[in-house]
């Protein structure tokens, strides 16, 4: 699976826990620039991508994943 | 007033060590010690003696808690203002109080209207921790809390009763913090388990982690944990709710201490998290914030403390010099085994709410013991104590309903339920109002769809038939409130049954 794809699966991943689509996805993304992007909605993404990609993400790689960029290097690594 | 001199003390004798680390920056006590001075000065020099109550602007930064310290050596109170609540609510909140002066660290403050303290650049002053000499029923801190009239409900605490909760837990064998342990501040600060976690930590000259606003919070948690090797963790029992799917990965030898409150601890999952922490002591506290943060707890320990009511762990005893009192409508202490309302009675006890005083009438009473009068706080939680004196919490008195004349206690529903489901997920039991004005059983589940058949059958096994839920919804992210705890009105919004 390319980068595009992996990308537009999170973004997938993303409207359907905050239920709406209005942001773009980056590497630099943060849960800064994204409404409604906060803790409990974070745990909510991991919990969908995680299904989406059927792939199970390590504490460790969670504990620092930092913006968009970092969670789809961890998705690929588990690919 | 003991407890501030102890402060004084304690930050004069541990100037070298850490008090703070925000966002990986590490503070010292004599950071500390000068930030206090600063802020300390300004007050003396712009506020008059007469103003109390001071609005104090939460940040995440050692300006807000030296604010804190600086009052108290001062006589005053905070008022504390959550920066990320609507200014409206905040600007309420002073109203109340009548508050003229606001400390804040921010660069622009959104309280122009009032006089700004702006802590965060303040010309150096001298070093100045000596306590003013002032009366023990002076205010040390108002917190609000939503009120069901939809006006914010405020509760003053004095000196005196912050002293009485240092002198309960002094009291307490079990639990005594050094100056070498690392200690987690997840509260934010208008949330009063926030002075446990900033206070006993300044006590012992120990270090406070802070959680940065916008982190997200579990993740940064279980980071501090692994790699500063906290030793001492106070937390809300929703946290370990989400990092319960990473379990079986944290190991932390270190934690010494793991305290819980503000709301129900259920016992699969504290068995699961005791796991996880092979050195520690588990504690489950309970207090409302009327009573000074906390009133007592249950020692916890998966072997050989574990006792539960509905999944629930128990609340315990009391703590020194507070008194538990399990009650029925009409005030009169019921049997042992017996459920009634838990009233609290103390030194920690509120004066009453906030210019409230018909709200204090509902709250308060008092009791003939031995020929004294004693002053009581109905906590609205049920209780019921067990033959060894420990007490059990059974519900909310609100989430008591009556279905079709049935006392029904939605906490039992809910663990029923919980029991059945294959997915560890968070389940709640509803009243809801249907258009001819009845009480109807709602489960509201926080999922995807499933098929709760299995579920139902359960129950219908385990509950009489007009305890069975009639509606259900999932709802993929249940509401909380502020505080983290979830917002039951808001989530009845999710059951329109009316026709």
């Amino acid at each position: 699976m390319d980068k595009a794809e992996i990308l537009s699966k999170v973004k997938e991943a993303f409207v359907s826990v905050l239920e709406h689509d209005n942001f773009e996805l980056s590497d630099e993304t943060t849960a800064n620039d994204v409404d409604g992007w906060e803790s409990i909605t974070h745990m909510m993404i991991i919990n969908e991508v995680e299904k989406v990609f059927s792939i199970k993400f390590k504490l460790m790689d969670l504990m620092n994943m930092d913006n968009v960029g970092d969670l789809i290097k961890t998705i690929q690594s588990e690919l | 007033m003991e407890f501030v001199k102890k402060l004084q003390e304690s930050i004069q004798e541990h100037a070298d060590h850490n008090v703070l680390c925000i966002k990986g920056t590490s503070h010292t006590y004599t950071d500390f010690a000068k930030e206090i001075s600063k802020i300390r000065a300004a007050i003396v020099r712009d506020i008059e003696d007469s103003e109390k109550l001071i609005g104090l602007v939460t940040n995440d930064d050692i300006y807000t808690y030296a604010s804190i310290i600086a009052l108290w050596l001062e006589g005053k109170a905070y008022v504390p203002v959550n920066p990320e609540v609507p200014v409206e609510r905040n600007l309420t909140v002073f109203e109340l109080t009548e508050t003229k002066y606001v400390i804040d660290s921010s660069e622009t403050s959104e309280y122009n209207t009032f006089q700004i303290i702006t802590s965060s650049s303040i010309p150096e002053a001298e070093i100045n921790l000596i306590p003013k000499e002032f009366s023990g029923d002076q205010l040390a801190y108002i917190l609000f809390t939503s009120g069901t009239t939809g006006l914010p409900k405020g509760v003053p605490i004095t000196f005196d009763n912050v002293q009485g909760l240092v002198h309960a837990i002094e009291a307490e064998p079990e639990f005594n913090l050094v100056s070498s342990d690392r200690c987690l501040q997840m509260f934010e600060l208008t949330f009063d388990f926030s002075v446990v976690t900033y206070l006993f930590p300044l006590l012992s000259g120990s270090c406070m982690y802070t959680i940065p606003k916008g982190a997200i919070k579990y993740f940064y948690i279980f980071k501090l944990i692994k790699e500063e090797k906290l030793t001492v963790l106070t937390m809300v029992p929703s946290i370990i709710n989400y990092l319960r799917p990473y379990f079986t990965e944290i190991n932390a030898p270190d934690v010494r201490y793991c305290s819980f409150g503000g709301g129900a601890l259920h016992s699969d999952i504290a068995k699961e998290w005791s796991d996880c922490l092979p050195n520690c002591k588990i504690f489950n506290y309970y207090g409302p914030t009327e009573f000074t943060v906390y009133s007592g707890f249950y020692p916890y320990h998966k072997e050989t403390h574990h006792k539960s009511h509905n999944g629930i762990i128990a609340i315990g005893t009391p703590q020194k010099d507070t008194l538990y009192l399990v009650v029925n409508e009409t005030n009169e202490e019921v049997a042992i085994g017996e459920t009634g309302e838990l009233c609290l009675a103390g030194p920690q006890i509120t004066q009453g709410y906030w210019k409230n005083r018909e709200k204090n009438a509902q709250s308060f009473f008092t009791r003939k013991e031995d020929g004294v009068a004693i002053r009581y706080y109905k906590t609205g939680d049920l209780c019921l104590k067990d033959e060894e004196g420990d007490h059990l919490y059974v519900g909310r008195a609100d989430f008591q309903v009556k279905i079709r004349g049935y006392r029904v206690e939605l906490a039992e529903i809910e663990f029923h339920a919980k029991e059945k489901s294959h997915k560890k997920v968070n389940i709640v039991a509803l009243d809801i109002t249907n258009d001819l004005g009845n009480a109807e059983l709602g489960l509201a589940i926080e999922s995807e769809e499933f098929n709760t058949d299995e579920i139902f059958q359960y129950l219908r096994s385990k509950v009489p038939s007009y305890m069975v839920p009639m509606h259900v919804r999932f709802i993929k992210e249940f509401p909380h409130s502020i505080n983290g705890k979830i917002d039951r009105k808001e989530l009845r919004k999710h059951f329109d049954i009316t026709k």
